[in-house]
């Protein structure tokens, strides 16, 4: 991420220099208000969200819902701790009902459970955020709301399009993490 | 009024009955769960504002608009259209700048044509990983990611073509 960051800024602020340079210190406010306001609706979500979340976990429903998910959890994951499990299981949800939103602390906290501290990554952390980023979606709400607000005459249509695409990234993404997990532990058995 | 705008307020109803058959203090435990809310933003603040930040300068130093022409004869030969490059470049970076696009998207092609379409399923099965990722990692001690953003834009890329095609079909 480091150089990632880097190299954005650095070619930017390089290219404005020639192009825009009053741009340049405007634009940085600008878009760091623009993350202030992000933040501000954020806070408004999340609040009701955890809300929420809290409500399911007290009930006992997260519980139910992590046993249910619990045999694929484990398998995907590998990951035996009850009350990971239990996070993810709400993550997973969340995402497929498209409620980004609402999966973001849900990933937050499993990924604070996941660490081991050794500042890398590790199998179920990748896996978390593969499985964030191609997530199945049985629900886009989002845009299927903005699709209805443009004036679509069906904009429900996309959801089995979505759901046929979302479920073929997820299962390559599963298998692509699972593949090159093994790959890299046959490595580092070699070399031992 | 869509069948999907009754999901989440029948759920809800479904999480208070069960709330109350359980006799859960509703009240506490919601205040309880909403208090972590400030507290998780202002940590994750600076994180969302260096990427917002990096995208708006990608954005106005015409570098997106260069990568997304160089890139569309590429883009062309996988099946996806130079009308999506936009969306297809920046979706990885920013959630609030992809709906905008597509929002710019309906606007310009109408919500019902094949480009709208396809960009509907784009946005669904792609996800703002860069700006995912850096959030779930912020509060843990993690600095290596290792494969796990080349795995997910691989996936999504795949995705798009995927997404072009069963338009195309559906």
């Amino acid at each position: 991420m480091n150089i990632f960051w880097f190299v954005m800024m650095f070619l930017s602020i390089l290219i404005l220099l020639i192009t825009n340079p009053s741009a340049v210190l405007s634009e940085m406010i600008g878009a760091s208000a623009d993350a202030l306001s992000l933040c501000i609706e954020l806070c408004a979500v999340y609040a009701v969200w955890l809300g929420i979340m809290e409500m399911v976990e007290a009930s006992g429903l997260g519980e139910k819902l992590a046993k249910l998910l619990r045999p694929l959890i484990k398998k995907i994951f590998k990951v035996d701790d009850g009350e990971t499990q239990k996070i993810i299981a709400l993550n997973v949800s969340a995402n497929m009902l498209g409620l980004g939103n609402a999966a973001t602390p849900m990933g937050i906290r499993a990924m604070q459970k996941l660490d081991d501290g050794s500042g890398k990554a590790n199998f179920a952390m990748i896996m978390l955020i593969v499985i964030n980023a191609t997530s199945i979606q049985l629900l886009p709400t989002t845009v299927i709301g903005l699709r209805a607000s443009a004036g679509s005459q069906n904009p429900a249509d996309i959801i089995i399009p979505t759901l046929l695409v979302t479920f073929c990234t997820t299962v390559l993404g599963i298998l692509l993490v699972h593949t090159i997990h093994k790959i890299i532990h046959k490595k580092a058995r070699a070399k031992k | 009024m869509s069948v999907s705008d009754y999901i989440l307020p029948i759920l809800f109803v479904m999480l208070f009955l069960y709330c109350l058959y359980k006799r859960v203090n509703t009240y506490d435990t919601f205040v309880k769960g909403a208090k972590g809310a400030i507290k998780l933003v202002v940590d994750i603040f600076p994180f969302i504002a260096s990427i917002l930040i990096a995208v708006a300068l990608l954005r106005v130093s015409g570098i997106t608009d260069f990568l997304a022409q160089l890139l569309s004869p590429i883009f062309n030969a996988l099946g996806i259209p130079t009308e999506l490059c936009e969306l297809v470049l920046l979706r990885p970076f920013t959630g609030s700048g992809s709906y905008g696009i597509l929002e710019n998207i309906f606007t310009t092609y109408g919500p019902d044509s094949y480009i709208s379409r396809c960009a509907c399923v784009i946005m669904g099965c792609s996800e703002t990983i860069f700006y995912v990722a850096t959030v779930y990692i912020s509060q843990t001690k993690v600095q290596k990611l290792f494969y796990a953003i080349p795995v997910a834009l691989i996936c999504s890329l795949v995705g798009t073509i995927l997404a072009c095609l069963v338009c195309k079909i559906m």
